[in-house]
């Protein structure tokens, strides 16, 4: 839609610049506060700025709890989640747009099916089942439920249904198997959509409290959703020390802003092309 | 190989093709459901399976200690349903999803409208307004627990500065605690909501708005008549994930106000975490995550139909 008047386009982004300004707020907030001492953001004058910026903070925070470990433990699961779910989703999208099976229709509803069974209705079962073969506040735990993906084989399929048909069968008759097609031929063919799942993939599981909270337990098994949430449960009370807090808020938050703000292009289109997760 | 790839594609199509393909189709009909295999085991144990258990588990009267779970029908259910507790973590979820559906979603589509004028900078909006979509729940409900703070929060003290206001206690007392997390979530999924719409708004023929704007419909008419029901399949699709999402709010819950003050912003899911790991009401829990299930079930199915039509266009 094109304005035509000068005072509507000047109205359009006014509008937008407060409603960013709105957006970007808590965020802000998240800075300014980590820069504060504890007294400073709790006094009752309304300042926008720290009156004394203590920057030495996100090192306090930093060692205040074995980040590092937390940090290791959300980037090396969440990696391991993304790149078996590659593996099979890429493997089973494949299948499903380029090998005539036979039953392909119940395949296609069953993925349908699981697509709509979302974690926070099946988790005690899939507790149960982990806990019967030990593997309960593992790395096992926190990777092995989300291996196989409905939504990754949806997203990828959709991408491989725009490789030329003629390629396959080109390859078929010269004799290459059918992993090597789909790793020489169509994966180099489909990198946006790869991207697109790999980012979305890891922002989201970065970014999920629920099933780590449930699944883990012991402080070295912390994810960094996990390690901020009892940061506020262990020091509740007055003495909570929030500068640390949003310290720790903002080194945590930092990765995926950072793929956001990288990726961008690809999570907006996965965003806008497919349907949703979580 | 590339090599062989392009000598392979240079082949007339139609004679070797055609001498080959029944051969190569019935190898292939094999190996193919092995591809799929590993995708679908994974997701028969984790999903699958579980999600039978789960109805299973439901008819049982057990508290994960006890050897013996007992077989009890829909004794569960029938507490659960008569349960202050369940109705109230019910009429909370209720409450949220319409929230977010009456007012974040005409929102987003009003700014939707505003990122889809051909202004200048509108990448940078687009940017900032989708951003808190990536940020951690849990990062972002500790800042409002900040924010919301009754006495040096930033909210109340510029409500008392600026509007001599007396601010609420948002996350302590009952009548504000389900709608301080309702804001929040507003601010977490706005943007992601107004995306949906751009995508949907960029979708619309442009010749359409021209010939309406040709006919001397004005710009209201125009999006009345033209831009809203062009847009109606996203804003269907936006109506039921908001659904969806509202019926799975847990993380914002956790960190901000425990389900408290009381259960005054329990949610769903919350009811099912906190009676099944923390006061072992397997049956209780299990009953509620199947009553949630068939819900959500029921919503992807309509999401799914929406968006198998997104899929068609390409």
């Amino acid at each position: 839609m094109k304005a035509k008047s000068r005072v509507a386009r000047w109205l359009a982004h006014l509008t937008l610049i407060i409603a960013s300004i709105g957006i970007l707020f808590p965020i802000y907030w998240v800075f300014v506060s980590a820069l504060q001492t504890n007294t400073d953001i709790f006094s009752p004058t309304l300042h926008l700025l720290p009156y004394e910026w203590h920057w030495a903070n996100f090192v306090r925070a930093w060692q205040s709890q074995p980040f590092g470990i937390f940090f290791l433990n959300s980037i090396a699961s969440n990696l391991l989640i993304v790149v078996a779910q590659l593996l099979t989703s890429s493997m089973a999208a494949y299948a499903l747009v380029f090998i005539p099976l036979k039953g392909k229709g119940v395949l296609f509803f069953s993925i349908l099916l699981a697509m709509m069974i979302p974690m926070q209705t099946t988790f005690i079962p899939v507790y149960i089942i982990l806990s019967k073969v030990h593997l309960i506040n593992t790395y096992g735990s926190l990777v092995l439920p989300f291996v196989g993906s409905a939504f990754g084989i949806f997203l990828l399929r959709q991408g491989f249904v725009s490789v030329p048909k003629e390629m396959i069968s080109a390859a078929r008759i010269d004799g290459a198997s059918e992993a090597r097609i789909l790793w020489t031929i169509v994966l180099p063919n489909v990198k946006p959509a790869l991207i697109t799942l790999v980012l979305l993939n890891f922002v989201f599981h970065y970014n999920s409290l629920f099933w780590p909270l449930v699944s883990t337990s012991s402080t070295n098994m912390r994810v960094i959703p996990v390690a901020l949430s009892y940061f506020l449960n262990q020091e509740a009370g007055q003495n909570l020390q929030w500068n640390l807090l949003m310290a720790a808020d903002l080194f945590s938050i930092l990765p995926v802003i950072l793929i956001f703000l990288l990726g961008q292009r690809f999570i907006v289109r996965g965003i806008a092309n497919s349907s949703v997760k979580g | 190989m590339l090599g062989s790839l392009k000598k392979g594609m240079l082949q007339p199509k139609g004679v070797k093709p055609q001498i080959n393909r029944p051969l190569k189709s019935i190898s292939i009909g094999w190996s193919g459901w092995l591809f799929v295999l590993p995708a679908l085991i994974f997701i028969a144990i984790f999903i699958f399976i579980p999600a039978i258990y789960v109805v299973y588990l439901s008819f049982l009267k057990w508290n994960l200690l006890s050897l013996h779970p007992k077989f009890v029908g829909l004794s569960n259910y029938v507490h659960m349903f008569q349960s202050p507790d369940f109705q109230q973590a019910l009429t909370n979820t209720l409450i949220l999803g319409v929230g977010m559906i009456v007012l974040s979603l005409p929102l987003a589509l009003f700014l939707a409208l505003l990122a889809d004028m051909g202004l200048r900078g509108t990448r940078v909006y687009r940017t900032i307004l989708f951003g808190p979509y990536v940020v951690p729940l849990v990062g972002s409900g500790l800042v409002w627990t900040l924010l919301y703070n009754k006495n040096y929060g930033f909210i109340n003290l510029t409500l008392a500065k600026f509007f001599q206001i007396h601010g609420p206690d948002w996350l302590g007392t009952q009548g504000y605690a389900l709608l301080a997390v309702l804001i929040m979530s507003i601010w977490q999924y706005l943007g992601y909501y107004m995306l949906i719409f751009l995508g949907g708004l960029q979708s619309v023929p442009q010749h359409l708005k021209e010939a309406a704007a040709i006919d001397g419909g004005n710009r209201w008419q125009t999006f009345w008549h033209v831009t809203l029901p062009a847009l109606s399949p996203s804003i269907v699709f936006a109506f039921v994930v908001c659904t969806i999402q509202s019926f799975q709010m847990f993380d914002q819950v956790y960190v901000m106000t425990g389900g408290g003050p009381d259960g005054a912003s329990t949610t769903l899911v919350y009811y099912i975490y906190n009676q099944g790991f923390e006061m072992y009401n397997i049956g209780t829990a299990t009953a509620a995550s199947v009553f949630l299930l068939v819900l959500l079930a029921l919503l992807s199915w309509v999401q799914v139909r929406f968006s198998r039509r997104w899929v068609v266009e390409e």
